[in-house]
């Protein structure tokens, strides 16, 4: 029996540091960028990082990543100016655009459709929620004060959570010293990504919900789910709330939006109150070609010139950049 | 619990512990862990179904001991025989067969211009591992009453037997006169076996993870839509059906198998490299061999087998095909798919050549098969996947219309994962996966034979290394024959 457990635990060391090599080799485990709280309490990725964002098991997926001085994925350094049009992207990670080349992201794409005359800067970030989005505006007032044209990306569903920004401690624990430690096995970072650690999370939640009295997280949502008007005027009045501490320039914000995803209650308010809002949800879902990545749900190239375009034309119909088609 | 699951992984080394550190010193406490551990194991899927199971233990443990009671009596001893055939049989008919028979007696009705409402079929769930663990105690009446064995008469033991959970719900269908005797005698912890068994567990986790799961998606596209595919696509979609199934059951097999020998025990071997079968018959020498040779010794032999007359011999093969069929599934594709090997293997029979293979292997003492051998193998190949087209749909006419589509308009096209992943990634994967079992194929229960300690921990390695290449989250991880 001494001779099984040794053999084990050997083959078990010596199986693991070959993966682990295997995955290093091959390039297999995405490299996580770092991320932090700035001295304005605005949750960005620590600034000048760069790496590969991986996806899928066999490396389907493979992007090279740019965090700026601002600490944001981009080609370009943001200094907003008096001069020329500016315009600011904010939104999650499709905004962000891990999954994309950043010299080909939303942004890039409608600065080369206008002819460069036009700069756009990507404040992506995933998980951001429109507490998040309205809080970095009105923390970084000076520079959106100097852009010309703000868009923010809102899924009513998700991002209406709550009514007051405060900094999610749930994603900065995963720059605790333990997590960190343990990013820095990219066997155990390909592990989290392809699902290997998901039955042991599962386990560990239901042990914790039967600790708490074996009320399961799925029975909650299939209660919430029973009362969506509530939801809907929940998210509404998160939304008045933001607005009224964070500030709303009516003028140069728009909301990027599914419409066909928005609830009707959401949008007559915006439309009764002046608020200006895009969909791109309509060029998306109709699209005889594909938009989204093979791997994940985020928008692939075609999908992100679908975007691009809708950005585009509401820059030239706003009187913000000319068209190009009629120059 | 499946095999391959977060709660086998938890429940198996358990066990392991208990058995042989804590429950090590009497035979009967190592029995009644591993009846409570099965029971337990089962029970994770419907505790309900497992009275089924007990009640099965409880009638074939006395008729066992009341055939051996009145021994002067054959006709007594007969009786007590028929009482578990009616009773396992009626538990298999009622839960697999019921709704089966209402319905086909309906549409014969129908058909002769009747019109009958059923309104006599139930909702009924089948009881995982049902044809397995009736079939293994029927074995055991059988035996008992034919005098092959003495009864058991530990209760517990033969409770063991009947429910031992490495094989209760997919097999291999063990005889008593393997499996009963090493669940009543002592078994000694083996470091050889132990390590064995997990080597086995091993691939049989490759087979399942990668093989079968890793194909699944494909199948399962290619068959739900096969009106929109293209000959081409139907073809590929039914040969990556038969690695899908091959992987799926032979890697639980391995799992059952390689378990058992943890636990000191040893399991018959269930497949024998069948993708290396020279004729029909020799595949069904290698595939599901526990289910062939308990239809061989139960029925084929007492029919005659082969020592009647050529017709008969016929009738013989027919029966046992149809009621191998059948065995899969309350379907009438199932008993197409037996009624097609029945044809496939008459012939082989008719030319003598059903037993030339029996006790070699392909490519017997050269490195590389012959080039006739590499047509035997495509061919059998070739013909038991075609009858898969049957084992696979959903019902009879989509079998024909799968096939017509094939015949009818053949045509090439490109196909594409439904998930959008490589496709060539697949075809190295098979590639490679069938070219490692030529290598291993002399011997099915030592997958990693390999000298050298070094080259041996390479080729675990890589094992574990491509299971993470193609592990799958989201798919349903459930066996194929679980449903039988």
């Amino acid at each position: 029996m001494k001779k099984l457990v040794k053999n084990l635990v050997i083959y078990s060391v010596l199986i693991l540091i070959s993966l682990e090599i295997l995955v290093r080799i091959f390039y297999l485990g995405e490299d996580k960028p770092s991320r932090f709280v700035d001295e304005k309490r605005v949750e960005k990725w620590v600034p000048n990082q760069n790496g590969y964002n991986v996806t899928g098991n066999r490396n389907q997926n493979f992007i090279r990543y740019n965090i700026n001085s601002s600490g944001f994925n981009s080609y370009q350094e943001y200094v907003p100016t008096d001069d020329g049009v500016e315009v600011a992207l904010v939104g999650d990670s499709f905004i962000e655009g891990f999954h994309q080349p950043y010299r080909v992201s939303i942004g890039r794409k409608v600065e080369n459709k206008l002819h460069d005359e036009v700069k756009v800067f990507e404040y992506g970030y995933s998980g951001y929620d429109m507490a998040d989005q309205l809080h970095l505006i009105n923390a970084y007032k000076e520079d959106f004060d100097l852009i010309d044209r703000i868009y923010i990306k809102v899924k009513f569903n998700n991002d209406l959570n709550r009514g007051e920004y405060f900094v999610q401690t749930s994603r900065l624990n995963l720059e605790s010293p333990l997590n960190k430690l343990l990013k820095k096995s990219k066997l155990l970072v390909y592990f989290s990504e392809i699902g290997v650690l998901d039955p042991v999370r599962d386990l560990m939640k239901d042990v914790k919900n039967l600790a708490k009295g074996g009320v399961s997280e799925k029975t909650e949502t299939e209660e919430s789910e029973t009362d969506q008007q509530q939801l809907d005027s929940t998210y509404l009045a998160n939304f008045k709330s933001l607005v009224s501490l964070y500030g709303f320039d009516k003028k140069k914000t728009v909301l990027l939006i599914d419409v066909s995803e928005t609830s009707t209650v959401f949008l007559d308010y915006l439309n009764a109150n002046g608020f200006q809002y895009l969909d791109f949800g309509n060029a998306i879902n109709n699209s005889k070609r594909r938009t989204t990545l093979v791997y994940d749900m985020h928008w692939n190239n075609y999908g992100r010139t679908l975007v691009a375009d809708i950005i585009k034309n509401d820059l030239v119909t706003s009187g913000l950049a000319k068209n190009p088609e009629t120059e | 619990m499946l095999f391959n699951s977060l709660e086998y992984f938890i429940f198996l080394p358990i066990m392991f512990v208990l058995y042989w550190f804590v429950f090590n010193k009497k035979v009967t406490v190592q029995n009644a862990l591993v009846l409570a551990g099965s029971y337990y194991f089962y029970g994770l899927w419907d505790w309900r179904f497992l009275f089924l199971i007990i009640a099965s233990t409880i009638v074939d443990y006395f008729v066992g001991i009341m055939i051996e009671n009145n021994a002067d009596e054959r006709k007594k001893q007969k009786l007590w025989l028929w009482v578990s055939m009616i009773f396992n049989l009626s538990l298999l008919g009622f839960f697999k067969y019921y709704n089966f028979f209402v319905d086909s007696f309906v549409d014969m009705f129908q058909l002769l211009g009747y019109q009958i409402k059923s309104t006599w079929t139930l909702q009924i769930i089948l009881p995982v591992g049902i044809s397995f663990y009736t079939f293994q105690t029927m074995s055991y009446s059988l035996d008992v009453y034919y005098k092959r064995i003495k009864p058991c008469r530990d209760f517990l033991s033969f409770a063991t037997f009947v429910a031992f959970f490495p094989q209760l719900v997919a097999g291999p269908i063990e005889r008593a006169s393997n499996l009963l005797h090493q669940i009543t005698n002592k078994r000694t912890f083996s470091y050889e076996q132990t390590a064995a068994g997990l080597k086995l567990i091993l691939w049989g986790l490759f087979k399942k993870l990668v093989i079968a799961d890793g194909i699944a998606p494909i199948v399962d596209d290619i068959f739900m839509h096969y009106e929109t595919y293209s000959a081409s696509t139907l073809i590929l979609g039914v040969t990556l059906f038969s690695f899908q199934v091959y992987g799926d059951f032979s890697g639980y097999s391995d799992i059952a198998i390689g378990t058992s020998k943890m636990f000191g025990v040893e399991l018959m071997s269930n497949f024998k490299f069948p993708n290396f079968s020279r004729n029909v018959a020799e595949y069904w020498q290698r595939w599901h061999v526990s289910l062939s040779t308990w239809f061989r010794h139960y029925i084929y032999i007492p029919l005659g087998g082969s020592r009647v007359s050529k017709m008969k011999a016929i009738r013989n093969i027919s029966i046992i095909f149809l009621v191998s069929g059948f065995w899969h599934g309350a379907n009438w594709t199932f008993i197409f798919w037996g009624g097609f090997h029945a044809l496939a293997y008459i012939p082989v029979y008719l030319m003598g050549r059903n037993a030339i293979y029996k006790d070699s292997v392909v490519g017997e003492n050269t490195l590389f098969p012959t080039f006739t051998e590499i047509g035997q193998l495509i061919l059998t190949f070739a013909i038991v996947t075609f009858s898969r087209i049957f084992f696979r749909s959903e019902s009879l006419t989509d079998s024909f219309n799968f096939i017509g589509r094939i015949f009818n308009n053949f045509s090439y096209e490109h196909y594409v994962h439904p998930n959008g992943y490589r496709m060539v990634d697949y075809y190295i994967l098979l590639a490679a996966f069938v070219l490692y079992e030529y290598r291993i194929r002399k011997d099915e229960r030592s997958p990693f034979k390999f000298r050298s300690k070094a080259v041996r921990f390479v080729a675990y390695t890589l094992v574990v290394f491509t299971m993470l290449l193609f592990y799958d989250s989201g798919f349903d991880r459930s066996f194929i024959y679980f449903q039988f």
